[in-house]
């Protein structure tokens, strides 16, 4: 596995906290399969996911090439 | 002269113990031997901070794995037991963090009313990391034998508790990343 973000997911867990999102399939995770998750679990209880709009694809990629320039930024790339 | 055959009739008195995969016994090794209950699942998904339960994400382990009589079921990160006995519960996973990380727990959280008013923290271990200036990744596995003696009350959950809100909790759907593992060692 490579430790340089390479893939939406990536992104996708460092612009909310908890379990925020899912995948219709999470064998094939493409932005067209992202989904939000309903509950998320706090202090012990299920309750209603805060974030309630999917950021879009654009800004996904946005926050990915972040996190790569990064990435790069402090491994000499 | 070389011992071929052992007179056991001889030997003992009173009835002789089934060891070999009889009927004798009617738990653990049963026709033939081996384990009744066990099952494994797993976060398929990253995931930052903290979530207390884990309740989204689970699948069953499909990678080259089969479980073993009915296996658990799931449901919001609630795991339900197949049947009462006593149940070695394995849980882990890797967190990775750039920066001071204080603590980031595993727990297991059992409850005696199917978590409608009772949760009780079953086991417990943390793992942290000072800053290193870069992504460092750190492997943490906590485990319990429970005793679940009714199956609608006994039930499971996993949470984790971290310090810092962009710790990410690294996940797998192809391989355990984080997960957890069920096996029944015995009738309660």
């Amino acid at each position: 596995m490579t430790k340089r973000p390479n893939h939406i997911e990536d992104a996708l867990c460092q612009m909310n906290e908890n379990q925020w999102f899912t995948w219709t399939d999470s064998k094939n995770k493409i932005y067209a399969n992202l989904r939000l998750t309903e509950k998320v679990g706090v202090n012990g209880e299920l309750v209603d996911n805060s974030v309630t709009e999917l950021p879009t694809e654009s800004a996904v990629n946005a926050k990915l090439k972040e996190l790569q320039d990064a990435w790069d930024a402090a491994n000499g790339g | 002269m070389a011992l071929s055959k052992i007179d056991v009739a001889n030997m003992l008195t009173g009835a002789t113990p089934v060891a070999n995969g009889g009927t004798a016994l009617t738990s653990g090794f049963v026709n033939g031997g081996g384990l009744t209950e066990a099952d494994q699942w797993r976060v398929t998904t990253n995931f930052n901070g903290s979530a207390n339960p884990v309740s989204s994400n689970w699948e069953r382990n499909d990678t080259n794995f089969d479980k073993i009589g009915t296996g658990m079921s799931e449901s919001s990160g609630t795991f339900t037991f197949p049947s009462t006995g006593i149940y070695r519960i394995q849980y882990g996973g890797v967190v990775s963090y750039s920066g001071n990380l204080r603590y980031c727990d595993y727990k297991i959280n059992g409850s005696t009313d199917g978590f409608s008013s009772n949760t009780t923290l079953l086991s417990a271990t943390d793992n942290a990391s000072t800053d290193q200036s870069a992504d460092v990744y750190i492997g943490c596995s906590v485990e319990v034998v429970y005793d679940v003696t009714n199956t609608s009350n006994n039930k499971i959950r996993f949470a984790i508790d971290s310090h810092q809100s962009g710790a990410t909790q690294r996940c797998s759907s192809t391989y355990n990343y984080h997960y957890a593992t069920f096996t029944k060692l015995g009738d309660t």
